[in-house]
């Protein structure tokens, strides 16, 4: 589907500036503190203490801002991050919450920079908001940043940031994703940089016209005030800092952090042999509608101890799963922070310049204006995390160094269920299903993933209680549970998803329903070395169920076949309406599997049955292990199941 | 004559305090004895008795109750020697406590630890998932049934369970704390089949929201209250054996106790008991001198533990984490990081210098230990500044080798960096204090406080050592150091606390809340405690009764406990609770970021009930002394670096055996007071109490 392209619009598709380039358009009345502080010695024993205050200061930011937030997706799902960067944008140390969001804050502020210096000017006391995914600070609309420059002795020394998923900015669909957005006119608009605080007070104009747009905005204007004390605080904490260390030595703790990752990402690289590696992700569907398979292709090349990553023959933009330029750009380092970097300092400035990026304008990790981005967090950026973690592992694979590194694909999308209307208590609500947080890791060449594990770009991602899902929305959970066989079969076997099954309960009204997710027909989370990918994603809507008799005469449905009425298998992007009687049942995906099955210890294929992680019948099928009833292992039955299974594979390679 | 006992059970001693109404403490140290911890307690009040030049009988018949610290529950948890338990959960939700909310993979672990995602694991089961039995029931969040509960399933399960041999069974239903009908029922049914068998069920335990924490509460419940049982009884007859006509209670994390006899159905409640000894002598002491804002430093071998008191009262967090498991029991907020003085230094790979978390322990131990011990630690570097001397270290049990430490110093730490052993060794000093001075920062900041509105206490092995450092970096004017006879500090805080028992129930409601409605739910707290209190066997001269409800803006995901008045209740009292919520909030996060459209949500009622007993321990005070001048305590001189702007000072060594209420001392100096070390750095000046307490004075030279 073609977009009538903008003239004018690219003034806001950012890209990485050099210092040279910023510092060429600025005002003079905007002097930036230098960060060329050669001449600065900084002794071991300071740059240690400084840096870890540093951490502990991002770590203070993002804390109070989850304890502020009002949005599930924050305090539950840690769907927000902080950072602090230097004067230019470069982050040099990022929270533990998000990576994907934060990655592109660095874009944001170079944009900034270059567009806002002379008007409305850049002062002590401002913050500017942005939700505009060209311009960066998040990967979609919903992304709502906060940028706040922080001055020193007259000169701009740096920035804090902080962004956070916000549950609805607007747009036809509440939630703000629209599966049939056509372009992006049919979401929340993008709202580029605007100073929505002067001087430490928040603005009641630019306010109203950001929470405006919402159909909650109580809750985005309580998520403003999280985002705004959370800066204040990393203010206040950096200029003691200074008071106490001198500006100078913070500047050069913030510039030799960000040299320190780079060079110990550095040397890791060049212990690994060079080489060329390529994974493909693909997405099924990319709005209502739609009947294709759309691709991501990288090819990663690493000389020395530089990568190059490049994207050439990515699909073009199609529907709404496209993501901006920032969001291949997170995605990219959401996929390294935790492979590559989780004994480093968390300092995206440094560690980025050891990446080059190839891409094509158009296509669907690099979308044009004004083509639909709402999803493109957990669509094509998702995606592309996915081929880098494939390609990445492929590449540590082949070091004994790095080889415990390795990890195959995790949950590889994010199984989407938005629902909205009135609550059992007669207020509005508008949520998302949080459950699929609780995806499988992929499995290492050395060990199993681990079951129900979170996303391995949010360090901290958590699921809420049942019992508080059932407090604050009008639904009935009849299970949650970790999945059998879920997890991609392999000689370590990938990490278990899980399912939910809910139905409206004490709703006022039917439940508005936006779903959305890729990888029900294609593999996203795929396995390395031989190994299974993970189970694909599932939903299912059951069309006036039996629910509600069979509670009433003492039965408690597991399956969906037990709840009779009509199952629909809803495709990857639609709206629909959950009605008194329907149950709806989501089972988002497991993590990839590592080397053969057929080589798992046999010993570990009897443990996973009796733990109920496989089933008996996958035991044989899958991994050629026959148990007797007692969940030991028959050596000889074993034996010749798996010769069997090689023979059966030879056989179809020669037949 | 009456009296009153502690007994603190630690990893290493036992400590004992005993203190009664004519003003007499006597006090006991004896060596701890796992695992049969009882032989050391009761070790204990032997050595109470000889110090006392009494039988057996008489030390024990003047005792009004004893109240204990053990890790009897923790240490089963811990080490996993637990008793063999089946689950009874509502059916679609057994996998609440294998999927652990997906926090499970990373709770407890340090910053740095989470930040390495790869490496991340979810601990061990809890319990095997076939030992969970589904159940055919279901309550809704009003508390209606709306699946009634299919007992002849019920007690087929039960019967399996029992089969396979468990000790105990745990039992946690979705909304059992609206309404416990259920659960009720299946102890009923347990009961009948298998009467003895150890039951516990959510709804008496932790009638709280939230059924991950409820169930693995419940569940970690049954696996030690079997433990507990088996600790508690034979030690309890054992001691009336022995004269004790008095009760014998058990500290709680919470800081309150219970009776031995109703502990083990609350074992869980116990985990925190020996961390918040300090604490709660710390609160206690407080009380004494005139302080109601303390922060509670404790430096030992492995770790670095931050206290809070905040207007006279400990703090308290509602849950805490073990094994990565979050529990949901109230406790003393005690925060840890490995920052104790085995503390290991190293480089990490960039070549940057760390401490900790990683500890030497007691085997090997720190180089200078002398044992196989190669790493530098805290206390190598400490020893190599001369801040310790090798001769008194430990009351000079232990001799100490300076010439190891210097090498593991200066291979380890000092070659690579281009520093001497001694330069290697400023710079480990240096880290630790600003890593322990950043976690006391986040503690007292991160609840909203300004540390210049709190005195410090500092005590431990190396506390007193490292305060004047961290205290300084948080702008804190005055540090006590309890030494005297408040040393046994812990076992002192057991005897002067009052006893104090809580009680919580989860009834969320949305604002505006029915002011009737939480009345009658404080009451029936209230008369449920008011019952446990008079079950203690302790007489209180009065009983009083503190309420708080946890309230948050609409869907947050914390709630901020706020203080309630006593009852009845008015709706007038409601926006009081509001507004006082509000005002905490801000006071947390700062100002403007309150935002009362969002609406108010009340989670959780919570009571403490708290029982005064007639008489507390009253520490002696000790004779003053003519002047000021200290110099007859004065021991020597050494060299001494503190301070890396300063270098090497020569510094005066006092003996602290020999300084009394009123002596005066100038900085720099250093007080060695057998187990501890004080150091006073330049500027400072410090001085002795009435209770021999040392106080240090960092402002300036004459407060």
């Amino acid at each position: 589907m073609a977009v009538t392209p903008v003239p004018g619009s690219e003034i806001f598709a950012s890209r990485p500036y050099t210092n040279e380039e910023i510092r060429t358009d600025l005002p003079e009345h905007l002097p930036l503190y230098p960060t060329d502080l050669s001449g600065v010695e900084v002794d071991p024993l300071t740059y240690e203490v400084v840096r870890n205050r540093i951490f502990a200061i991002t770590d203070l930011m993002g804390d109070a801002l989850r304890r502020m937030s009002g949005s599930l997706v924050v305090t539950d799902c840690n769907d927000f991050d902080v950072a602090l960067t230097d004067p230019y944008g470069h982050i040099v140390q990022v929270g533990p919450y998000n990576t994907q969001l934060v990655a592109s804050i660095g874009l944001a502020i170079g944009w900034i920079l270059r567009n806002r210096a002379d008007n409305p000017g850049i002062e002590p006391g401002d913050m500017f908001l942005c939700s505009d995914p060209w311009v960066g600070g998040g990967l979609h609309q919903n992304d709502v940043a906060l940028f706040a420059p922080l001055f020193h002795d007259g000169k701009l020394f740096g920035w804090t940031a902080a962004v956070a998923h916000q549950l609805d900015v607007g747009g036809v669909s509440p939630g703000s994703w629209t599966p049939r957005a056509e372009d992006v006119f049919w979401e929340s608009l993008p709202m580029p940089p605007i100073k929505v605080v002067r001087g430490g007070v928040i603005q009641c104009d630019v306010e109203d016209a950001y929470v405006r747009r919402s159909r909650i905005p109580k809750l985005v204007a309580l998520d403003l005030r999280a985002k705004v004390g959370a800066n204040k605080l990393g203010h206040e904490r950096i200029a003691e800092l200074i008071r106490k260390f001198d500006a100078d030595t913070v500047q050069q703790v913030m510039q030799l952090q960000m040299r320190d990752a780079e060079q110990r990402l550095r040397d890791r690289l060049a212990t690994i042999p060079d080489g060329t590696w390529t994974a493909v992700n693909h997405q099924e569907q990319s709005h209502t509608g739609d009947r294709e398979a759309h691709a991501i292709r990288l090819k990663l090349t690493k000389t020395g101890s530089d990568l190059l990553f490049d994207f050439t023959g990515t699909d073009e933009q199609s529907g709404m799963i496209n993501c901006t330029f920032t969001g291949l750009y997170g995605g990219i380092i959401s996929a390294m922070m935790p492979l590559l970097c989780g004994d480093l300092p968390w300092a995206p400035g440094g560690i980025m310049r050891c990446v080059d990026i190839i891409s094509e304008p158009g296509t669907l990790n690099n979308a044009t204006f004004p083509a639909a981005v709402g999803k493109g967090s957990v669509a094509s950026s998702w995606a592309t995390t996915n081929a880098v973690m494939e390609c990445l592992s492929q590449m540590l694979d082949t070091h004994p160094s790095t080889r415990s590194s390795v990890a195959s694909v995790c949950c590889g999308s994010w199984d989407l269920s938005i629902v909205a209307g009135l609550n059992q208590h007669g207020a509005p609500f508008a949520t998302s299903i949080l459950e699929p947080m609780a995806g499988g890791f992929g499995a290492g060449s050395d060990h199993d993933g681990v079951d129900t594990a979170g996303l391995p770009f949010i360090p901290m991602g958590k699921v809420p209680d049942v019992e508080m899902n059932e407090f604050t929305t009008p639904l009935l959970y009849l299970w949650r549970r970790e999945e059998t066989d879920s997890g991609g079969p392999g000689r370590y076997r990938g990490g278990l998803s899980g399912s939910v099954a809910f139905t409206p309960y004490h709703s006022p009204a039917p439940i508005y329903q936006v779903i959305s997710g890729s990888g029900k027909a294609v593999s996203m989370n795929r396995g390395l070395a031989g190994g299974h990918p993970g189970a694909a994603q599932e939903d299912i809507a059951v069309r006036g169920s039996d629910a509600a008799e069979l509670l009433a005469r003492g039965e408690l449905p597991s399956t969906v076949a037990e709840l009779g009425g009509t199952p629909e298998f809803p495709s990857n992007q639609e709206e629909s309406l959950l009605q008194q009687g329907d149950v709806y049942v989501m089972r988002w995906q497991g993590g990839g599997g590592y080397g053969d099955p057929v080589l798992r210890d046999p010993e570990l294929v009897a443990a996973d049955v009796r733990e109920l992680k496989v089933s008996r019948d996958a035991a044989r099928t899958v991994y050629g292990v026959v148990l007797d009833d007692s969940f030991t292992v028959n050596a000889a039955a074993t034996a010749a199941c798996r010769e069997a299974v090689r023979a059966d594979r030879r056989n179809r390679v020669q037949g | 004559m009456s009296a009153i006992l502690g007994i603190d059970i630690g990893g290493t001693f036992t400590d004992a305090f005993l203190g009664d109404d004519q003003g007499n403490i006597t006090t006991a140290k004896v060596p701890s004895t796992p695992p049969d911890f009882a032989e050391g307690f009761l070790n204990a009040v032997d050595e109470i008795g000889r110090k006392l030049g009494r039988s057996r009988e008489s030390t024990l018949s003047d005792v009004d109750y004893i109240c204990h610290g053990t890790t009897a529950a923790l240490n089963a948890l811990v080490t996993g020697n637990v008793s063999r338990v089946g689950l009874l959960t509502t059916k679609g939700h057994r996998d609440s406590i294998y999927i652990m909310n997906v926090e499970g993979r990373y709770a407890g672990l340090g910053p740095e630890e989470i930040q390495n995602v790869a490496a991340t694991r979810k601990p061990p089961p809890l319990l095997p998932k076939r030992m969970v039995k589904e159940i055919t029931e279901r309550v809704d969040y009003q508390g209606n049934v709306v699946v009634r509960l299919d007992e002849d399933k019920a007690r087929v399960a039960i019967r399996e369970l029992l089969e396979d041999g468990v000790a105990a069974i745990a039992v946690s239903l979705l909304w059992s704390f609206v309404n416990p009908e259920h659960e009720i029922r299946l102890r009923k049914i347990i009961e009948e089949e298998s009467p003895g068998t150890y039951i516990c069920l959510s709804s008496d335990l932790s009638p709280k929201i939230r059924e991950y924490e409820r169930t693995v509460t419940t569940v970690m419940n049954a696996q030690v209250g079997p433990t507990l049982r088996d600790y508690l009884a034979p030690l309890t007859e054992e001691l009336e054996l022995r004269g004790l006509n008095g009760a014998l209670l058990v500290m709680q994390g919470s800081g309150g106790t219970v009776s031995a006899q109703d502990a083990p159905a609350q074992a869980i409640t116990t985990i925190g008991s020996v961390l918040t000894g300090g604490v709660v002598g710390a609160r206690n002491l407080g009380r004494k001198l005139g302080h109601r804002n303390i922060i509670t430093s404790d430096i030992g071998g492995t770790t670095f533990l931050v206290g809070l008191v905040v207007d006279g009262e400990p703090v308290y967090s509602s849950s805490t984490t073990l094994n990565q498991f979050t529990v949901s029991t109230p406790m003393v907020n005690v925060t840890s990081i490995g920052s104790g003085g085995g503390a290991i230094a190293w480089l990490d790979a960039g070549g940057n210098l760390r401490v900790g978390p990683r500890s030497a322990g007691a085997r090997p131990g720190p180089a200078c230990f002398g044992r196989d011990g190669e790493e530098p630690t805290v206390t190598d570097a400490n020893l190599v500044l001369g801040i310790l001397d090798p001769k008194t270290f430990a009351e000079g049990t232990k001799r100490l080798d300076v010439d190891r430490a210097r090498k593991a110093l200066e291979t380890r730490i000092g070659a690579p960096l281009g520093l001497d052993a001694e330069q290697a060794a400023a710079a480990v000093f240096e880290i630790q204090n600003a890593q322990t001075a950043d976690l006391l920062r986040r503690v007292v900041v991160g609840q909203g406080h300004d540390p210049r509105d709190f005195v410090l206490y500092a005590f431990g092995g190396g506390g007193p050592a490292h305060c004047f450092a961290y205290g300084a970096d948080l702008g804190i004017k005055e540090i006590y150091i309890p030494l005297g006879d408040a040393n046994a500090f812990s076992a002192y805080g057991l005897t002067t606390s009052d006893v104090v028992l809580s009680a919580e129930l989860s009834n969320p409601a949305t604002y505006p809340f029915d002011a009737a409605r939480v009345e009658r739910q404080f009451a029936e707290l209230e008369a449920g405690l008011t019952a446990r209190l008079e079950a203690q066997g302790v007489s209180f001269t009065s009983i009083g009764m503190r309420r708080q409800l946890d309230i948050r803006y609409t869907a947050q995901m914390f709630e901020v406990p706020t203080p309630v008045g006593s009852g009845p209740l008015t709706d007038a009292d409601m926006d009081t609770v509001i507004s006082d919520f509000e005002h905490t909030y801000e006071q947390m996060f700062g100002h403007g970021t309150g935002y009362a459209d969002a609406g108010f949500q009340l989670i959780n009622h919570r009571v403490f009930g708290i029982g005064s007993t007639a008489f507390t321990p009253e520490l002696p005070i000790a004779r003053k002394a003519e002047s000021e001048d200290a110099r007859g305590a004065l021991s020597g001189t050494r060299r001494v670096f503190l301070d890396s702007r300063r270098g090497w000072e020569v510094t005066a060594i006092y003996d602290y055996a020999r300084l009394t209420h009123g002596h005066r001392l100038e900085g720099p100096a250093i007080v060695e007071a057998g187990t501890t070390t004080v150091v006073v750095p330049r500027d400072a000046s410090a001085q002795v109490d009435s209770l021999r307490n040392i106080i240090l004075h960092l402002d300036d030279r004459r407060p």
